[in-house]
């Protein structure tokens, strides 16, 4: 905003602009009356079709029901009645509202002036009017306006208030529209106080407003004058600068007054100002502010408050001791730089339709009253009231307007663009500020990533390092290679394998020579069951009854054994696997054998699926072999192998694996795998040929531990499955394997095998051999 | 339910005047704000020119308007005038002009408010006698001519200064007591409000809101 001459100018603009709406047509008065988006049309009272329409048959029940509501404020419904009657001189009224329209679009700003006196004198006018005023409907939007206003106004009130208050304001509304035309100002400045009396005392006797206190009742009456006001001032030539008032040739008169005396300063006036203060300037500056914005408040109330704040600016610059004496002419030279648009017509609609008794009481009366005096001292400015000779006032008056008043002028609009840099300044530290905070916020995220990214990699390592890498591939490999490098039959695996329980056979063995009973009874104690019931649950009945009769030849086999036995148990060499064996012996008479049979076919399996997978080949199919297939055993069986063999095999070594892979430390193991190839590899490797006796015996250990504690079967099978996705043993594979041309091992691992098939046949490998054997590759 | 120490039930609106310099601005603070204007710095705050008093048991919000007194400003400053009850005319006793121009302020005063407008007469300044100008007599024979009450105040001191708003208040109350005063007029100067809203005009059903049964 600039001030001096150019912002003169623009409000001089402004306030024709403003003015305009009475000659040109809005788009909103093209629209339909209701408030509704449509066009309307002057043939339907300016309604859309369908208002209109809407409008008809509410116009024509009313008719038929024509008692009207008695209610104590008039609703602005009662109107409809008449309007019927309205509708006969309507064709007049839009033949002049055609010819209004046309002269509109004809006639630009020279017409303005001519158009007021045409309107005063033209009867057509009047008349139009008169019907507008019946045929008049309030907004649909000024009510809502009003109920939200007064929600947010007054929630605690009532909602009978909130309807007493808007029917009231309706009721204003349309009385004052009716009465503008025929009334002179006065009397509807009077009729409009009335009405505001008229409201106090409806306030003071409905029940409604019982619980209202006094102080709620005075912002409710501001309330009410406020939303029937907005909407009156909207209306052109009613209530602000009306017919028949000289308002606006007033406000044009004021305004070129003012621009005469712009050459005024401060020491014609005798105050206290210093333009080249800064804050002096800044003061100044502001009051001009509000009270340019006087104009473009709507209600009375809304205007005196704007007054009010111009005016305690004025009061701020006179300094302390702020007094009427200092007030009055700091004000006048205020409304002298500002030169308000529509000045005097802002003045008297506040003088005329404000509720006087804000008017004449309270902060906003007094400083209004202050402004007026202001106002009518420009007026009446002459040389005797500045203290000036007579001569050097004419010649002051006399110099072209645009001349005088520079000084402050240049100030005024050095102080607006000071206040403009300011504002730009704050925008600019404000958005200095938003960035900061974004870069501090970036940097947070910044360094929470990293954190993140340290404790993930923490986390990492740690697991890495809960979980080594090395033991993975240990499972069957050695034994592959045992089984290899002993050059024994496979049945030579499966004789450590009894030993599921070597440490202790040991300890018994070495602590007290072992009077086999005991022995027995600790093996039997821990197994028979488990073993039976495995037995049970996983061989078909079938493969029961084979192994059952196995189980018999077996306890022969035992027996026989056991005769045999205490030579065995002599040998030194041999001690664990002797006492195995005697232990196995002993069993037969109990439920021992069941047991032990189950151990070796267990054993045998694994040993067999170790001879079959590990080997090189096993890396390769590393990838694709889902233990599914290997878990649904009817598929299994059918495919590859003879029925009755391949499930017992099958139960036995789901068992067997369970058994291994359902300790802890096998799964991360298994699972690492796949992560670190180079693990595999390395641990591979070392093992194969390693396989010294000692360092497989303790894989064994461990691995017959594992057998150990898994006692149930049923929940290993989880773990087996999760474990073995990856893992090459399933049996197609061991199929396959055989085929492969590109294994090194692969005649060896058919040797393997084949033997594996062998002993696994339950009746000839797995019993009667087991206990031979062990001696044989103990041996080596 | 109006026993709250903001409850009012009048409001009269008195006006301050006399020329320029008379200390028109320090009676108004000193009675407001019980403070003398020189001694702090003071901006007109939101509670503009008010202080309630009690006058006969009633509750009264006394709405003080300053005016300016430069003769300049004379033609313009009727508007001033507009619905006072109470006028407060003030003159330096230190300077014998201010005291001279009491009787055009006195046509103006009688001019432009209505006849039932208490008009008081203060002579300010009462704590420099040393320098007065105009003697007690002297503006005490005026007062009694024009039918003025009268005191010689200290806005710097504060003596007189509550007597003067006070006495003009109980002469306003007095004459609506009397029914000189139409409250009903809005140049009275005066509003009244009613203490309990909702009163028994209205129909019985606001009785029975009032019930405490």
């Amino acid at each position: 905003m600039l001030f001096g001459p150019n912002l003169q100018r623009s409000y001089k603009y402004m306030s024709f602009a403003s003015k305009m709406p009475s000659l040109r047509m809005d788009q909103i008065d093209l629209k339909c009356k209701n408030g509704c988006d449509y066009y309307g049309n002057p043939q339907w009272q300016g309604y859309c079709s369908k208002c209109h329409r809407e409008q008809m048959t509410r116009q024509r029940r009313a008719e038929k029901a024509s008692s009207n509501p008695s209610a104590t404020l008039p609703k602005p419904e009662p109107k409809k009645p008449e309007r019927g009657v309205k509708q006969v001189s309507h064709s007049s009224f839009s033949k002049f509202e055609e010819k209004r329209l046309r002269q509109s679009e004809t006639s630009k700003k020279a017409n303005l002036l001519k158009f007021s006196v045409f309107k005063k004198s033209s009867t057509e006018e009047h008349e139009h009017s008169e019907k507008r005023a019946h045929e008049f409907k309030i907004p649909a939007m000024v009510n809502e306006g009003m109920k939200r206003d007064f929600r947010t106004r007054f929630p605690a009130l009532p909602a009978h208030v909130d309807r007493d208050s808007r029917a009231f304001v309706h009721s204003f509304i349309m009385d004052v529209i009716k009465c503008a035309n025929v009334m002179t100002v006065d009397e509807l400045s009077e009729r409009v106080q009335r009405q505001y009396q008229r409201f106090m005392k409806h306030m003071d006797t409905s029940q409604h407003f019982v619980g209202v206190d006094s102080d709620t009742k005075e912002l409710l009456m501001d309330f009410v004058e406020k939303h029937a006001m907005t909407y009156l001032h909207e209306l052109p030539s009613v209530v602000f600068s009306p017919n028949g008032t000289d308002d606006e040739r007033a406000d044009r008169a004021m305004s070129e007054r003012i621009q005469q005396l712009s050459w005024v300063g401060e020491r014609h006036l005798e105050c206290k100002l210093d333009r080249n203060q800064h804050a002096c300037r800044q003061l100044v500056y502001k009051a001009i502010s509000e009270l340019l914005g006087m104009d473009s408040a709507a209600s009375p109330g809304g205007k005196l408050a704007r007054v009010r704040r111009c005016c305690r600016h004025v009061l701020a610059l006179c300094g302390a001791p702020a007094s009427a004496d200092d007030l009055l002419p700091a004000l006048i030279f205020t409304v002298l730089k500002a030169n308000p648009p529509r000045l005097v017509s802002n003045i008297n609609f506040v003088t005329r339709f404000c509720n006087a008794q804000r008017l004449m009481t309270g902060e906003g009366g007094y400083y209004f009253t202050n402004l007026c005096c202001a106002v009518s001292f420009i007026e009446n400015l002459t040389a005797e009231s500045l203290n000036m000779d007579k001569k050097e006032f004419d010649c002051y008056m006399s110099m072209p307007a645009s001349i005088g008043g520079s000084a402050w002028a240049a100030a005024l609009s050095l102080c607006g663009a000071t206040r403009e840099a300011e504002e730009q300044r704050e925008a600019a530290l404000r958005v200095l500020q938003d960035a900061r905070e974004v870069q501090a916020r970036a940097q947070a995220l910044h360094t929470d990533a990293l954190a993140f990214q340290e404790q993930i990699a923490k986390k990492v390592e740690d697991v890495l390092a809960k979980t080594p890498l090395e033991i993975k591939p240990r499972r069957e490999i050695p034994r592959l290679r045992r089984s290899k490098t002993a050059d024994a039959s496979p049945l030579i695996d499966l004789e450590p394998i009894p030993t599921h329980n070597p440490p202790r056979s040991l300890a018994t063995d070495t602590s007290e020579p072992p009077p086999p009973l005991l022995n027995f009874d600790v093996v039997s104690a821990d197994n028979p069951q488990i073993s039976r019931t495995i037995v049970e649950n996983q061989v078909p009945t079938e493969e029961k009854d084979s192994i059952e009769d196995q189980i018999h030849e077996t306890d022969s086999g035992e027996i026989c054994s056991k005769t045999c036995e205490p030579p065995v148990a002599a040998q030194p060499t041999e001690p664990k696997l002797n006492i195995l064996g005697f232990e196995v012996i002993e069993k037969p008479s109990t439920s021992v054998p069941p047991r032990n049979l189950e151990q070796t076919f267990e054993l045998k399996q694994a040993s067999s699926l170790e001879l079959l997978t590990p080997s090189p080949l096993g890396f390769t199919p590393f990838d694709s072999r889902s233990i599914d297939e290997l878990m649904t055993p009817d598929e299994f069986g059918s495919d590859s192998l003879a029925p009755g063999l391949s499930n017992i095999n099958y139960d036995i070594d789901l068992s067997d694996l369970s058994g291994d892979n359902s300790v802890a430390e096998d799964a991360p193991k298994e699972a690492k795998d796949p992560f670190s190839p180079d693990g595999l590899k390395t641990t591979f490797d070392p093992f194969a040929p390693q396989t010294s006796a000692v360092a497989y015996k303790e894989v064994l250990d461990k691995f017959d531990e594992f057998t150990l504690t898994d006692t149930k079967p049923n929940q290993s099978f989880d773990p087996f499955d999760v474990i073995h996705r990856s893992d090459p043993f399933s049996p197609v594979l061991t199929v396959n394997m055989e085929h492969k041309p590109n294994d090194p091992f692969s005649p060896e691992q058919r040797e393997a095998s084949s033997i594996l098939d062998d002993s696994d046949s339950p009746t000839s490998a797995c019993l009667l051999p087991s206990p031979l054997q062990p001696q044989t590759s103990n041996k080596p | 339910m109006t026993s709250g120490p903001y409850n009012y039930s009048y409001i009269f609106k008195y006006i301050i005047i006399g020329d320029m310099g008379v200390g028109k601005s320090c009676l108004l603070h000193q009675f407001t704000d019980k403070k003398f204007m020189a001694d702090c710095p003071h901006t007109i705050g939101v509670e503009f020119g008010t202080r309630i008093i009690e006058v006969a048991g009633q509750k009264i919000k006394l709405q003080i308007w300053d005016t300016a007194g430069q003769e300049r400003f004379r033609a313009v400053t009727r508007s001033y005038y507009r619905g006072a009850a109470g006028a407060l005319m003030v003159y330096d006793i230190t300077r014998r002009s201010t005291y001279n121009h009491l009787s055009s302020w006195l046509t103006d005063t009688r001019n432009l408010t209505n006849p039932s407008t208490v008009i008081f007469l203060i002579g300010n300044k009462s704590d420099l006698d040393g320098q007065r100008d105009v003697t007690y007599e002297e503006a005490k024979q005026f007062a009694d001519e024009n039918g003025l009450m009268f005191v010689e105040a200290s806005a710097k001191t504060g003596q007189n200064v509550e007597e003067a708003f006070l006495e003009t208040a109980k002469k306003i109350y007095q004459s609506i007591q009397d029914g000189r005063l139409d409250l009903n007029a809005a140049e009275s100067g005066v509003q009244h409000k009613p203490a309990s809203p909702g009163r028994p005009l209205a129909a019985p059903p606001a009785s029975r809101d009032n019930c405490t049964c």
